[in-house]
């Protein structure tokens, strides 16, 4: 009798754990088409961008690394209750970003977040980078080099962020980016954004502080 | 002889109007370049007074159509910093260095379109 409970609990695990209830990468990728997302994302690499005016008729930010770019936990929360990124409007200068991205709900949610998550980049390393908050990170970042004239990042004193406006904000970005992905996008930039209004560093900045940078920004809270 | 020579002037015009469709088509290249890299701290207009310019923005980047302050850089100059960045002219880190990332004719371009927006010819020499 005691066996046989057992083995019926077994059954029913397996059969759970095989059940369409939980996150799948495939109905991520319905539901991405079902609901409109692919209007204004593309989730096929390599880059597609060419020239500024391929750049500037985008619709929103590209996806195909989505799965090196982010963490599962924070794209996953992000999905469900979007807050705004980029500080402005996506390719705009004059206006503010509405913060109308469209929401989804849990289980669409998490199908997705699996979705996201599948496409990755073989440029990326794994394991390069750990975040540290050390002197040299913080030099480049905030005196030598001009990543604050357009970036937000977390401050200490009264205000909870400083920095520039036009690129995404760096506050929150230790747990929304993927640490390895910032040196790979530092590193080798065009690969993932061939055009974009960042300059490109790579050749200006050494390799080390390309890792140091990156270390320090993988810490922003 | 009249056939040949109609011909020739026909290629020279046609030579000529090529060459200003493609220089105004540089310039509208120029000022596209400019509002995409420049404009986030320069300003669309080239005032200075981009998205990124905020109250605890350091320095103010530079007014472009302020003729007297451009008149005392030449294009040697400006290319320099654009190219280098703002500590290769002993200027703020806060204007960032676009060597790697623009081309030679970008570049060239932007210089024309500074003049533009300063009205003036700059430096000489
Ligand atoms: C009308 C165009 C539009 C649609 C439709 C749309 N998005 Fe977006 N998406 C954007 C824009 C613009 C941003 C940048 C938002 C910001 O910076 O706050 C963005 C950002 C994102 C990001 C973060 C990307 C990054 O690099 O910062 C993800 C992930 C994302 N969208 C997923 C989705 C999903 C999933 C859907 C479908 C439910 C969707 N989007 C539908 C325009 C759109
Ligand atoms: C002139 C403005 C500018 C400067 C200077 C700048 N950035 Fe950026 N940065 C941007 C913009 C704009 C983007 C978005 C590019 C895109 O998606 O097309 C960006 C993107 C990024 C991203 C990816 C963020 C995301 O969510 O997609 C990181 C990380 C980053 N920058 C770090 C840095 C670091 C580190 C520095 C200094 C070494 C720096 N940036 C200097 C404008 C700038
Ligand atoms: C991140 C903000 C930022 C961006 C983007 C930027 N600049 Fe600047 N720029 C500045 C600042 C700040 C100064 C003033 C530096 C100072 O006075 O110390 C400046 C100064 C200049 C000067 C004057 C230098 C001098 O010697 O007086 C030129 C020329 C210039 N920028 C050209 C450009 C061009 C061309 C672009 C686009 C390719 C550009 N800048 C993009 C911030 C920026």
């Amino acid at each position: 009798m005691r066996m046989a409970l057992k083995a019926l609990l077994g059954v029913a695990a397996l059969a759970l754990s095989a059940s369409p209830a939980l996150a799948d990468p495939a109905a991520g990728k319905k539901t991405f088409t079902a609901k409109g997302c692919g209007d204004c994302h593309y989730t096929d690499g390599p880059a597609k961008e060419k020239t500024i005016a391929d750049q500037l008729t985008k619709k929103g930010p590209e996806l195909w690394y989505a799965g090196s770019k982010f963490q599962k936990k924070w794209l996953g929360a992000w999905l469900e209750d979007p807050k705004p990124i980029r500080p402005m409007k996506f390719n705009s200068l004059t206006e503010k970003n509405p913060g109308d991205h469209p929401k989804l709900a849990g289980g669409d949610a998490k199908n997705v977040n699996e979705f996201l998550m599948s496409l990755v980049s073989k440029d990326v390393k794994a394991g390069v980078i750990k975040p540290k908050k050390a002197a040299k990170g913080r030099l480049i970042f905030t005196k030598k080099m001009p990543c604050t004239g357009c970036h937000q990042y977390p401050a200490k004193k009264r205000a909870k962020y400083k920095g520039g406006n036009s690129g995404p904000t760096l506050v929150g970005a230790g747990k929304r980016l993927n640490p390895d992905w910032i040196y790979a996008y530092l590193k080798t930039p065009k690969i993932f954004k061939p055009v974009k209004s960042m300059p490109v560093f790579a050749g200006i900045l050494k390799d080390k502080d390309m890792k140091n940078v990156a270390q320090f920004v993988a810490t922003f809270k | 002889m009249m056939k040949s020579a109609n011909a020739i002037l026909a290629g020279l015009t046609l030579l000529g109007l090529a060459s200003w469709v493609q220089a105004g088509a540089l310039a509208a290249d120029a000022e596209t370049t400019f509002k995409f890299y420049c404009a986030q701290c320069h300003g669309l207009g080239g005032k200075g007074d981009g998205p990124n310019v905020t109250k605890n923005f350091p320095v103010s980047p530079r007014n472009f159509t302020n003729a007297k302050e451009m008149n005392k850089l030449s294009d040697a100059d400006i290319k320099n910093v654009v190219l280098d960045g703002g500590p290769a002219a002993s200027k703020s880190p806060m204007m960032p260095p676009w060597g790697k990332t623009l081309t030679g004719p970008q570049v060239d371009g932007l210089v024309k379109h500074l003049r533009k927006l300063c009205k003036c010819k700059g430096k000489q020499g």
